[in-house]
């Protein structure tokens, strides 16, 4: 094995280390504390994970941290009070609706409810069409977290060829765009791409974000590439359950320059961009400087 | 010359016919579709636009009313004007013309204009939409390019598609938009390293960068379908001054299978878009009027 691996929780450590530090000058120094509201609604195992492990983080960096738990019955004149009701709040600066809802909610509605400069999910129509324009704007966390690790490992993103594999809303199309924000020639290939491992193989940076467990083989990267492995994947693998990336990480190793392993890559990540955005959004949303690093 | 020349002016002809059907099925319904371009300060730079805009909504059966305001008015004054204009129902899309005085930007009459009015598809939530694969209202010069791309017999999923220039309002979009049809996509500009690497592997290829003579036929593909959406005005052999895309458009035409001319491709085709544009917004307006007041149809 050749490639660097890229240590996410090692790197998701020190963003949140540095969240910590700026909410800790921000009490200190101006007695704001960034809060950030999570809203659950229903009982989804998977669901009630997440929210636990973002409570926690929120509090471990000394932000205020807003639990609201829902029955999976709630209407969604109910819902959508309560999010009138976060955007409303001085002390809400980020809000968080846990995704997926029941099905008898509308989520789009109920997401572009949410004020777009407190959508630290930023999926929000209008972060959408902001980040799209090139314009201040929240970023999805995930792509966000791949975007920091890149830039940490490069340097300078100028001129390199990209190529994003998978054109989901949440991972994507942000990632092309933030891609292309840092001046990289990218392209998006996916499903009805007509020679993925041709098009792959150009790419000094690879970005995997397709959902299917190791599709992405060694054969397709170029070497000395930087592999950012977005999928996690649950299969089966002599008898025990076992979680995969979408890319086949030894053969990829054997031939990238730099490679997330999974798990421990980009999962880390984002929880670790969701409290940088929330301190972003605090920062914009009291006029001060925004934090440097923690942001596209 | 070996490729097929797209008739821009023909293709806009054809959209416009539908385009003035729908806006009659409106009128009737009480909603004639009508526009309001708004202009700041010395309008010889628009002019023509404009110009251009009102012949090709009178041929559409859309209401056209130029504005112009003072080189000397605020963008708090403007951002009320078109707040205004949002509220009238008179109104059903607002033109912002370019270029505008330096102390007025862009992006925030863009974003002040009503989604539902936004003719010019320039609202973040308008290209927000774009993004996720929704397409309302477009941004026209993007649409007319892509419009045009479909109506060549070439598969679009799966079509290896090269972007030059990436651009908020052109090269992004179409980007976005290709996608959406199922193209593999990849974005060039000003950093990327060998264009032609890229440009040669497509099967189609959008130039939008505003230089004269940037693609040239050897970037090609032989076959390939080549977009030209570049409008530079350069001197010609007699010293008058001649309208050029970005495409050294000889050497292209060899090799291309089809191939915009500059003037007469995508420009036609632009203005096509914006009254389509247009007949969609009011109609949006009207469904979103009824929905609120539960208006007996």
């Amino acid at each position: 094995m050749t490639a660097k691996v890229i240590d996410g929780k090692a790197f998701a450590a020190n963003v949140r280390a540095q969240v910590a530090a700026h909410v800790a000058k921000l009490k200190d120094g101006k007695g704001i504390q960034p809060g950030l509201a999570v809203v659950l609604v229903g009982e989804d195992p998977a669901s009630q994970v997440y929210v636990r492990n973002k409570h926690a983080s929120t509090i471990e960096v000394g932000m205020a941290s807003f639990e609201h738990r829902l029955p999976a019955t709630t209407g969604e004149a109910e819902l959508l009070a309560l999010i009138d009701q976060l955007n409303a709040d001085p002390k809400v600066h980020g809000i968080l609706v846990q995704l997926p809802l029941p099905s008898h909610l509308n989520s789009e509605l109920v997401i572009n409810r949410i004020e777009p400069a407190k959508d630290v999910d930023g999926f929000h129509i209008s972060n959408v069409g902001l980040l799209g324009t090139g314009q201040k704007s929240m970023v999805p966390c995930t792509p966000l977290g791949c975007l920091m690790m890149l830039r940490d490992h490069h340097g300078s993103l100028s001129g390199l060829n990209a190529v994003v594999v998978g054109r989901s809303n949440i991972v994507g199309k942000p990632m092309a765009q933030l891609l292309l924000g840092d001046s990289c020639t990218v392209t998006i290939a996916h499903s009805r791409t007509k020679d993925l491992a041709e098009v792959c193989k150009r790419a000094d940076i690879l970005v995997a974000a397709v959902g299917r467990p190791e599709m992405i083989t060694g054969d397709m990267v170029r070497p000395g590439a930087t592999v950012i492995d977005v999928g996690i994947n649950r299969i089966e693998r002599d008898g025990k359950a076992k979680l995969v990336g979408d890319v086949h990480y030894e053969s990829a190793a054997a031939v990238a320059g730099a490679i997330t392993p999974v798990p421990g890559g980009v999962g880390p990540m984002t929880i670790a961009c969701l409290l940088a955005n929330t301190l972003t959004a605090c920062c914009r949303a009291n006029g001060l400087e925004e934090p440097k690093g923690l942001t596209a | 010359m070996s490729a097929t020349l797209i008739d821009g002016k023909a293709i806009a002809a054809r959209m416009r016919d539908e385009t003035r059907a729908q806006a009659q099925a409106l009128a009737e319904a009480g909603w004639t579709p009508r526009l309001v371009s708004i202009s700041v300060g010395d309008v010889a730079a628009a002019e023509l636009y404009v110009r251009n805009q009102q012949r090709s909504a009178e041929a559409a059966g859309v209401a056209f009313e130029a504005r112009n305001y003072p080189e000397a008015i605020s963008l708090e004054q403007l951002t009320g004007v078109i707040q205004g204009l949002n509220a009238d129902p008179r109104v059903n899309g607002v033109i912002i013309q370019r270029p505008l005085p330096a102390h007025i930007p862009v992006k925030a009459l863009q974003k002040a204009v009503h989604p539902l009015k936004d003719v010019e598809g320039m609202h973040p939530a308008s290209i927000g939409n774009i993004v996720y694969n929704d397409l309302a209202l477009g941004p026209c010069t993007a649409v007319a390019a892509v419009e045009i791309l479909k109506t060549l017999p070439l598969k679009m999923e799966g079509l290896d598609v090269c972007v030059i220039g990436h651009s908020e309002i052109v090269g992004k979009p179409i980007a976005f938009l290709m996608m959406g049809l199922g193209a593999t996509v990849t974005v060039c500009h000003h950093m990327t390293r060998q264009v032609a690497v890229h440009s040669r592997a497509a099967d189609a290829v959008f130039v939008a960068v505003g230089k004269p003579g940037l693609v040239r036929g050897e970037m090609l593909k032989p076959g390939a379908a080549l977009i030209d959406i570049g409008i530079n005005r350069v001197p010609d052999a007699d010293g008058n001054t001649k309208t050029v895309g970005d495409a050294d458009f000889a050497s292209c035409a060899e090799v291309a299978g089809w191939i915009t001319p500059v003037p007469g491709g995508v420009g036609p085709v632009t203005v096509a878009i914006l009254m389509n544009n247009a007949v969609l917004a009011t109609r949006l307006q009207m469904d979103h009027y009824r929905a609120a007041f539960a208006a007996a149809v």
